[in-house]
């Protein structure tokens, strides 16, 4: 399997398509000659709108690569990618900024706030930035919805690891970016603040209509997806539908027994 | 041997970091290097040349000085007779009579002067065979007669005079014509003086007004006789009051006044040198501390696997080792190219210097190395004890955000005591009755008020940055409250970036107010006494025939003369005093009127009768209708009637003792009437604009005197403050030139220190001009800040300094506003200009590598 291309392009809610980003034959290759090292190769992915994705895989699979070039903050070698009905595989800096800022919301896994802003201002800082004016019922459901009602005025060395990532959980949120990407959302947080974390994600997918890719190693954060895509080697090996943990796992350690075989 | 490889690896893994430091350190040396070898290149230069021109053994009047003509405007001179004398002298081979005066003015046919234009003076005198020791015809022939004249090619060449030219030459006692008919060239340096040449008997006659008279004999030995001998013969032959003296008596004598010149030079370049030190070492610490604090990791874990705090501490220090030595070593070869650039600039300004003489000596890379080492390993010495308490945990710790300082309490404190100690000796200084005390107190003020703001600061670097944003960054919305931020983060940092600028700053600040106070004194000074219309003075005191030009100008109600005369005054009390008198004619109290506290000043100018001033009768308990001794140099001494005491509560001619030129007449041969310093006229009613005219044309044949009227003068005035102030910010320049690489410095730092969070902002969308724009408006802040407290502080100094100086008459305070805004606004533009190259780094900055890095 090298694609994952199974989404009606059209369907869904209103006139928008119900793929948020696709890929078509992506690849990303670093070096040329003998040290040519392919990181994607010619990959086929669609993203469902309003669909919770999780990019699954070993280290060095690629699933960060095909993370960072979806989202524009990579340059592919060949290949199209499209958000929504845009092009991005192409777009110069100043567009692909203007793009993440408007269209994109980014989850990092460690460092994803200014220490100089305080929890708030860390939250409206894409919108600030874009000179764009916020809709204050929104941000406070948002603010709300991840319980940090009380500590906007904090500085991010007051909080803690899971309610820093909370924040930037928020600020994705707070702008309603078309898709948010997730690199390890919660790769750095003890497993109840991991869960909390991932339980926001989950229900801005259900309750608010987000889409959402997040890339993770952790098959109990890959458990809370709609659908995981699995990478090795820089292509889709597989694909799989309301994932549990066991199931994930289960499905990792095959891949692991493969790979170890072959 | 360990640490010496770990600070050698750290020292080139960060030689970009360094290297603006490394700048700072080459600057500041080479500027001491570039002094030192420029003012020994001077030295050399003029030691070459006296040693040439220096017979054997030199016979001077008793009392000559090589740069001073005596007060009447003569050159002292020697009888012929003497000449003969030293001739019979045992060992002398030959023995010649020199004329020579620097009291001239030489004029082209345009009646341009053509002497040096960079001060070197105009010497004029007889072409002798000693003068063959050091120039050569290059063409035409050596002057024969009384129309002959032979000029340096030098000055031929600036002036474009070519043989045939007709050159005159205005002397105390002549005033004469004659046709250039060769022209000489200097075999040594000559480092810029025009010199011309004429028949012995003309050069008698014209320059010391008489002929059977020398200004010096030039003697030489027979083979085999040394100088020592020769000068005990001639002296013994001579037997009167003669100086004599042996070729190295006398170039050392020649060389010790432009030494003293070259001193002063020398020392006040060195003292602009050290200011620069004092900014770099700004840099420097800030450098250090920057990179260990983003080292702390690394650190960290090296005290982990069981590095000591002092191999922590000595490899940091030996880091600043590496730096000091490429610094300086680059420094001192940059220093002479200074050197060689400033001899070149000295050129272009009219004098001759060779790089043939250029003049290292041993000390000059010595003294570069050790200064610049030195300095560099103290400036670190603090950021490696910081580095050394690095705790081993900090390896376990997260990086986290790198260094946000905070500003203890004791700081501030320690801060608040200095600047509080600093201002209440500015206040005593300005409160201060005598000057030697207050300046005392200045001095206390300044250096104490300066380390105040510096170790207070980063206190102020908190509540200045956000004044300054508040005006400022708000209006660029969240990429100012960003620069804002950044800006504050680090106060400590932000202080000490700030504090470089503010000292270069703070003395352009204080300098500007007091040289545009010391305008504003002298204007309103000269408005409220000066009541004459023009103003005639020039390097040479005026010629006889010069004055008689004045006096014959039409238009004109008076003309005063105003000599100044040695004198040796005797009071009441027994106490005598060298200071000497001034002798006007009765129309000077209205050229320039004078309080009195005691008596009517016109009284003074009554025959046998004098003023004195209130400090020196108050010290001398001196009234009116007491009698002083006054012994005249050169004549007789008198018995004079105090018949007024004028206020010394003023700035010119504080302290002056007038007479009338008829009393000094009476006491005074003729021939030693020294010519007038400067003098006076008033125009007519109602015709002072035609008498202008009239008069500079009428002074036009003698282009060493500069007449002018009031408005002009005060211009000139202004003009040559401004020129003064103009040099010392050249000078300030460098201070300010290694603060800026402080700014650059401390920016290009920082933009390293936040790769990951200007790679978050570049994912989350800021674009790159929003990212360019951001880092600038920190270095705008951080620059205004430096300015802020530099301004305020210097303006504090000039204020100060000012009221001080009230008491020499200095009673105006003007501050320029003018140049402070423009510097206020420059300091802007020097903050946007730093940022220039960290902006473009941090652009460019790959976003995806940005966020890797950890």
């Amino acid at each position: 399997m090298t694609s994952a291309v199974s989404i009606p392009t059209h369907g869904g809610t209103g006139g928008r398509t119900a793929v948020a980003a696709r890929a078509r034959q992506v690849v990303k290759a670093y070096g040329s000659g003998e040290t040519r090292v392919v990181a994607l190769d010619h990959v086929d992915v669609d993203i469902a709108r309003g669909q919770f994705t999780a990019i699954m895989g070993p280290s060095g699979s690629g699933k960060s690569t095909l993370m960072h070039c979806l989202a524009g903050l990579d340059t592919v070698t060949s290949g199209q990618i499209h958000l929504d009905e845009t092009e991005i595989t192409g777009l110069k800096d100043k567009k692909l900024t203007r793009l993440r800022r408007d269209r994109i919301g980014f989850i990092f896994q460690a460092f994803n706030l200014l220490p100089t802003l305080n929890a708030i201002e860390n939250i409206t800082l894409p919108m600030d930035i874009a000179g764009r004016k916020y809709d204050k019922a929104w941000l406070d459901r948002v603010v709300e919805t991840v319980g940090l009602a009380g500590r906007l005025k904090h500085r991010p060395t007051q909080l803690s690891g899971g309610q820093q990532q909370r924040v930037a959980v928020a600020r994705a949120l707070a702008a309603r970016p078309e898709i948010i990407f997730g690199d390890e959302p919660t790769g750095n947080l003890d497993s109840r603040a991991g869960a909390e974390v991932l339980g926001f994600l989950r229900r801005s997918v259900t309750e608010l209509g987000q889409t959402i890719v997040m890339v993770t190693h952790d098959p109990v954060a890959a458990s809370y997806a709609d659908r995981v895509l699995y990478l090795a080697d820089g292509r889709i090996v597989d694909e799989m539908l309301s994932p549990t943990a066991e199931a994930v796992l289960d499905r990792m350690k095959d891949f692991d027994a493969r790979g170890r075989t072959s | 041997m360990t640490v010496l490889k770990t600070s050698m690896r750290n020292f080139f893994a960060h030689k970009g970091r360094m290297a603006l430091s490394a700048v700072a350190v080459l600057l500041s040396v080479a500027f001491v290097c570039g002094t030192l070898v420029f003012t020994d290149t001077m030295n050399t230069t003029f030691d070459k040349l006296f040693a040439v021109t220096s017979s054997d053994v030199t016979v001077m009047p008793k009392d000559a000085k090589a740069e001073d003509t005596p007060q009447n405007g003569v050159p002292e001179a020697l009888p012929a007779a003497a000449l003969e004398k030293a001739r019979t002298a045992e060992g002398v081979k030959s023995a010649e009579g020199a004329v020579s005066s620097m009291n001239v003015t030489v004029v082209d046919g345009d009646n341009d002067n053509v002497g040096a234009t960079s001060g070197a003076p105009t010497i004029a005198g007889n072409w002798t065979r000693n003068d063959l020791r050091s120039m050569e015809i290059t063409s035409g022939h050596a002057p024969r007669g009384p129309t002959e004249v032979m000029v340096d090619a030098d000055t031929a060449d600036k002036h474009d005079l070519k043989l045939g030219d007709e050159l005159r030459t205005i002397a105390q006692t002549g005033d004469f014509k004659a046709k250039i008919v060769g022209i000489a060239s200097f075999t040594v340096t000559n480092p810029g003086a025009a010199v011309v040449y004429y028949d012995t008997a003309t050069a008698q006659r014209e320059l010391l007004g008489a002929t059977g008279r020398f200004t010096q004999f030039n003697v030489t030995a027979e083979a085999g006789v040394s100088d020592a001998r020769l000068k005990q013969n001639v002296a013994a032959a001579l037997d009167g009051p003669y100086k004599v003296q042996t070729a190295k008596e006398n170039s050392d004598e020649n060389r010790e006044g432009i030494g003293e010149f070259m001193d002063v030079i020398k020392y006040a370049m060195l003292g602009f040198a050290g200011i620069a030190f004092l900014v770099g070492i700004f840099l420097i610490i800030n450098t250090f501390s920057m990179l260990v604090a983003q080292r702390t990791r690394e650190i960290g874990l090296m005290r982990a696997i069981g590095s000591s705090r002092r191999q922590v501490n000595r490899s940091v220090l030996t880091e600043a080792l590496f730096l000091g030595v490429v610094g300086s070593v680059l420094g001192v070869a940059a220093g002479v190219g200074i050197a060689v650039g400033l001899m070149k600039l000295m050129s272009a300004a009219g004098m001759n210097l060779s790089t043939d003489d250029l003049t290292i000596k041993t000390a000059t890379p010595v003294v570069g190395l050790v200064l610049g080492i030195v300095v560099t390993v103290l400036a670190a010495y603090l950021p490696a004890r910081r580095a050394g308490r690095i705790s081993p945990m900090a390896a376990l710790r997260d990086a986290g955000t790198p260094a946000d300082g905070k500003v203890g309490r004791i700081r501030g404190l320690i801060g608040l005591v200095l600047t509080g100690s600093g201002a209440a000796a500015l206040l005593t200084a300005a409160g201060a009755d005598k000057a030697s005390d207050g300046s005392l107190m200045l001095g206390a003020g300044i250096v104490l008020s300066l380390i105040g703001f510096v170790v207070i600061g980063p206190l102020l670097a908190g509540f200045v940055v956000r004044v300054i944003s508040a005006v400022l960054l708000r209006a660029f919305g969240p990429v100012g409250r960003l620069a804002e931020r950044n800006a504050l983060r680090n106060p400590r940092r932000t202080g000490a970036t700030g504090a470089a600028l503010m000292i270069g700053l703070a003395l352009v600040a204080c300098l500007s107010v007091v040289g545009s106070s010391m305008v504003a004194s002298a204007t309103s000074e000269l408005d409220k006494t000066v009541g004459a219309d023009f103003i005639v003075q020039g390097n040479q005191r005026i010629v006889p025939k010069a004055e008689k030009a004045m006096q014959d100008t039409p238009g004109l109600e008076h003309v005063t003369r105003y000599k100044m005369l040695d004198a040796t005054l005797t009071s009441p009390d027994g106490k005598t005093d060298d200071e000497g008198v001034t002798a006007a004619d009765p129309t000077y109290a209205e050229d320039v009127r004078r309080a009195t506290t005691e008596g009517k000043l016109s009284a003074a100018y009554g025959p046998d009768a004098m003023s004195v001033g209130s400090d020196y009768a108050e010290k001398h308990g001196v009234h009116v209708g007491d009698t002083l001794s006054v012994a005249f140099k050169g004549g007789e001494t008198a018995k004079l009637k105090v018949a007024a005491i004028t206020s010394d509560d003023v700035a010119i001619d504080q302290g002056a003792r007038y007479m009338s030129i008829d009393t000094m007449r009476k006491y005074l041969p003729a021939e030693s009437v020294p010519p007038n310093t400067i003098m006076f006229a008033k125009a007519e009613d109602g015709r002072g604009d035609q008498a202008y005219a009239a008069l500079k044309k009428s002074m036009d044949a003698y282009p060493q005197y500069q007449v002018a009227d009031q408005t002009d003068y005060k211009q000139e005035l202004k003009d040559q403050v401004g020129q003064l102030l103009n040099m010392v910010y050249g000078l300030l320049a460098l201070a300010i030139i290694v603060a800026v690489l402080g700014v650059v410095n401390t920016l290009a730092l920082s933009v390293v220190e936040r790769t990951r969070e200007i790679g978050l902002m570049r994912a989350i969308g800021l674009s790159r001009r929003q990212l360019r724009r951001m880092i600038r408006m920190e270095s705008v802040v951080i620059a205004l800040f430096g300015a802020l407290l530099g301004l305020g502080l210097g303006m504090g100094w000039g204020a100060t300094a000012q009221k001080l100086l009230a008491l020499e008459g200095l009673n105006v305070l003007d501050i320029p506003w003018p140049t402070i805004i423009g510097v206020f606004i420059g300091s802007a533009f020097v903050g946007l200009f730093a940022a220039l190259v960290p902006a473009f780094r941090a652009g460019r900055m790959n976003v995806l590598n940005a966020i890797a890095t950890e």
